[in-house]
C-alpha cells in the first residue's frame, strides 16, 4: 500500500554544509502490516515520515500510494491524496487550539468533502470509542496529554484512511494512554490499514510485523 | 468559533480603523466648510460699499447707501437685490471678521432670497423669518447649541430681546454661527453698536435714512445670464461699490483656505498611512501567527485554494468586526470631544461616505495582506509550517 523507493533528502546549514538524512530509502508497507522504523534522535525518523505522508518533498527518489506515483503529483493533488490516504499522529498531538475537540476531529473531514451528518455520528463514535465523548465541547488546553491525543488519534482515522503514520505517538502519553494508543495502532493494521510508527523507543508497540532501524540515513533491519 | 482566539487582532484593527475614521472626519469637516462656503459665494453676487466700514462682514466693505442698492437693481442681468446688514455679534472679540465669527444677519425679507443655491436657508425647528416680522430671530445650530437656544427661547442684542422663531440645520459652514433677523432690528443693532454711526446720525450732518443702510446686497442673475459678467456690469455702471466676482471670490476663498486643504489632505494621507498600515500589518501578523495552524490544515489535506478561502473569509470577519469596533471607537471619542469641547461646533463630520469609504478600505487592505500573507505561507511544506510555527 505504501511504498518508497530510493528516497533521498539532504538539508543544508545557513554556513552550506549538507546533511544527508535519507539516503536512498528502500520502504514498503502492505495494507494490514504494522512496521516499525528505530532510530535515536536525529536520525531522520520525522523526515521519512513526513516525505512519506507528502509533508515533505524528497530530493530524489519516489512514493506510492498504491499503484499511484504521489510524489509526482502536483500541490493540488498531493494535498487530496494525502487527506483521502494517510492518516497523522503527531507526538505533540497538532490539535488546533481554537476548535473543540469535536470540531479538531472532524477538520480532517472538511478537506476531504466527506461531511454531513454520517461524518458526524462517525467521528462521535470514536470520541465516544476512545473514551473522550464527554470532552467534545472542549478546547485542546482544557484536556490532557492522553485525551489530546486520544481525539488526535480520531481525527487521524475518521476518514479510514489505508495509510496511518505515527511519529513518536505515545511519547508524552503515561502508560495508561499509551496502551490505548498502542492498542489503537494494532488495530488499525488489523483493519487493514499499512501502519508505520517512528520512535527511538523499540517499545512503543508491541507486535510490529516489520521493525527496522534507521541510522546513517538507510534503513537496516 | 470563527473569531475564538481573534481578539487581539480585532483590537489591533479597531485601533487602526478608529484613527482612520478620526482623522478622515475632521478632513470631512473641513471639507464640508470650504464646499458649503464655495456653494453660498457662487450662488449670488456679493455687493457692498466701498470702504471698510465696521459692518464688513464677508463683504469687507462700507455703507451701502439705497440709492445705490436702486442703481444696482437697473442694472441688465440683474434679477433681484436683497439689502443685507452684517454685523459681528461681540465686537468686542477680535477686530477681524473670520469665517468662524458669530454675526448678526439682517436680511430684507420684502425680496426673496436671491441665492440661486440658497433659495431657502434650511430650518431645522420653528420657521424662517417672515417680511413683518420684528424683534425675532433666526439662529444657527452652533450658535444655538452654544447658548442652549430653541424655538421660542429669548436672546438679548443690544439690550433688546428677541424671540427664537427657528433654528437652522446644520450646515457646518458660516450660517451655523449667524443670527438671522429682519434688517429693521439689525440697523438698530448697527447704529446701537457703532458711536461714530450715532454721532454722524444725531449730528444731521449727512442725510442718512434708514434705507441707507446696509452693510452689503446679495445680487441675484437672470437664468442664462453670466454671473461673472454681470458682476464686471455692476463694476462698470454702478459707482462707489465693491463687487465680488463670484468665480473670483471662490478662487480666493479657496486659496485663503489653502491652508486647511494642506491639513486635509496631510490628514488624510496619515489616516490612510496609519490606519492601513495598522491594519494590514494586524492581519499579516495574524496569518503567520497562525503558521503552525495552517501547516495542520495542509497535513490534513487542504488545498492552497481551501486555504486561501479559508483565511480570506477569516481575514474578512475579523476585519468587519474590528472596523466596525473601530468605527464604534471612533464614534465615541469623536462625540465624546465635540460634546466636551466646543458643543455645537463639531471638530468631526463622520458622513456615510467616510465610514463605508473607511470599512471597505480596511476590508479591501485586509484581504490584500492576508492574501500576501497566505501566499507565503503556502511556499512552505506542511513540515515546514508546522515546525516554524511550533
Amino acid at each position: 500500500m505504501l511504498r518508497a523507493e530510493r528516497l533521498v533528502k539532504t538539508y543544508r546549514a545557513p554556513s552550506g554544509s549538507a546533511l544527508r538524512v535519507l539516503d536512498g530509502i528502500d520502504l514498503k508497507i502492505a495494507g494490514g502490516e504494522l512496521a516499525l522504523v528505530l532510530g535515536p534522535s536525529g536520525a531522520g525518523k520525522s523526515t521519512l515520515l513526513h516525505v512519506l505522508g507528502l509533508l515533505e518533498e524528497a530530493d530524489a527518489g519516489d512514493v506510492w500510494f498504491g499503484e499511484e506515483r504521489v510524489s509526482a503529483l502536483g500541490r493540488s493533488a498531493r494535498s487530496r491524496a494525502r487527506g483521502c490516504s494517510v492518516g497523522f499522529v503527531f507526538q505533540s498531538f497538532l490539535l488546533l487550539p481554537a476548535l473543540t475537540a469535536l470540531d479538531n476531529v472532524l477538520l480532517a473531514t472538511r478537506y476531504v468533502g466527506t461531511g454531513g451528518a454520517a461524518t458526524r455520528r462517525r467521528a462521535l463514535a470514536l470520541l465516544e470509542e476512545f473514551g473522550v465523548l464527554a470532552r467534545r465541547d472542549h478546547y485542546p488546553p482544557q484536556l490532557s496529554g492522553g485525551e489530546q491525543q486520544r481525539v488526535a488519534f480520531c481525527r487521524a482515522v475518521v476518514n479510514d484512511p489505508p495509510i496511518l503514520l505515527a511519529d513518536e505517538p505515545t511519547g508524552n502519553l503515561d502508560d495508561d494512554n499509551a496502551r490505548v494508543i498502542r492498542e489503537a495502532l494494532r488495530g488499525r493494521a488489523r483493519a487493514g490499514a499499512a501502519v508505520l510508527v517512528v520512535s527511538h523507543r523499540p517499545d512503543v508497540v508491541g507486535g510490529a510485523d516489520t521493525v527496522v532501524r534507521l541510522q546513517g540515513g538507510m534503513l537496516a533491519c | 468559533m470563527l473569531l475564538r482566539g481573534y481578539a487581539f487582532t480585532v483590537a489591533g484593527i479597531a485601533i487602526g480603523v478608529a484613527g482612520l475614521v478620526a482623522l478622515g472626519a475632521m478632513s470631512e469637516r473641513i471639507v464640508r466648510f470650504i464646499e458649503g462656503g464655495d456653494r453660498f459665494v457662487l450662488g449670488q453676487i456679493s455687493v457692498a460699499g466701498r470702504g471698510m466700514g465696521m459692518g464688513a462682514g464677508f463683504t469687507a466693505g462700507g455703507l451701502l447707501p439705497d440709492a445705490t442698492i436702486r442703481a444696482l437693481a437697473a442694472v441688465p442681468g440683474v434679477e433681484g437685490v436683497q439689502r443685507q446688514v452684517m454685523l459681528p455679534f461681540n465686537p468686542s472679540a477680535s477686530q477681524f471678521i473670520t469665517l468662524t465669527h458669530e454675526l448678526v444677519l439682517g436680511l430684507d425679507l420684502s425680496v426673496p432670497m436671491p441665492n440661486r443655491h440658497y433659495r431657502t436657508l434650511p430650518v431645522r425647528a420653528g420657521r424662517f423669518l417672515r417680511d413683518g416680522d420684528r424683534k425675532t430671530a433666526v439662529v444657527g445650530a452652533a450658535f444655538a447649541a452654544a447658548r442652549g437656544l430653541g424655538v421660542g427661547s429669548r436672546l438679548t442684542l443690544e439690550g433688546q430681546t428677541y424671540e427664537v422663531v427657528g433654528v437652522m440645520e446644520r450646515t457646518l459652514t458660516a450660517p451655523d454661527r449667524f443670527v438671522i433677523v429682519p434688517i429693521a432690528d439689525a440697523r438698530e443693532q448697527w447704529v446701537a453698536k457703532d458711536p461714530l454711526l450715532r454721532t454722524l446720525l444725531a449730528s444731521g450732518a449727512v442725510a442718512l435714512t434708514a434705507a441707507d443702510l446696509n452693510t452689503g446686497a446679495a445680487v441675484g442673475w437672470r437664468e442664462g445670464e453670466d454671473p461673472d459678467a454681470l458682476a464686471r456690469r455692476i463694476r462698470e455702471r454702478v459707482g462707489g461699490v465693491n463687487v465680488q466676482i463670484p468665480s473670483e471670490l471662490s478662487a480666493l476663498l479657496r486659496s485663503s483656505t489653502a491652508f486647511f486643504s494642506s491639513l486635509l489632505a496631510g490628514l488624510a494621507a496619515l489616516g490612510v498611512v496609519i490606519g492601513g498600515l495598522s491594519v494590514a500589518n494586524t492581519v499579516a501578523a495574524a496569518v503567520f501567527e497562525r503558521l503552525r495552524d495552517f501547516g495542520i490544515k495542509r497535513a490534513l489535506g487542504a488545498t492552497d485554494v481551501q486555504l486561501g478561502r479559508e483565511v480570506l473569509a477569516e481575514a474578512l470577519a475579523v476585519t468587519l468586526s474590528g472596523g466596525l469596533a473601530g468605527i464604534a471607537l471612533a464614534l465615541v471619542l469623536g462625540l465624546a470631544i465635540d460634546g466636551w469641547s466646543a458643543p455645537g461646533q463639531p471638530l468631526f463630520l463622520f458622513s456615510p461616505r467616510l465610514l463605508g469609504g473607511a470599512l471597505a478600505f480596511s476590508v479591501l487592505l485586509a484581504a490584500a495582506a492576508a492574501l500576501h500573507a497566505t501566499l507565503r505561507v503556502a511556499r512552505l511544506s506542511p513540515a515546514e509550517a508546522i515546525r516554524r510555527g511550533a
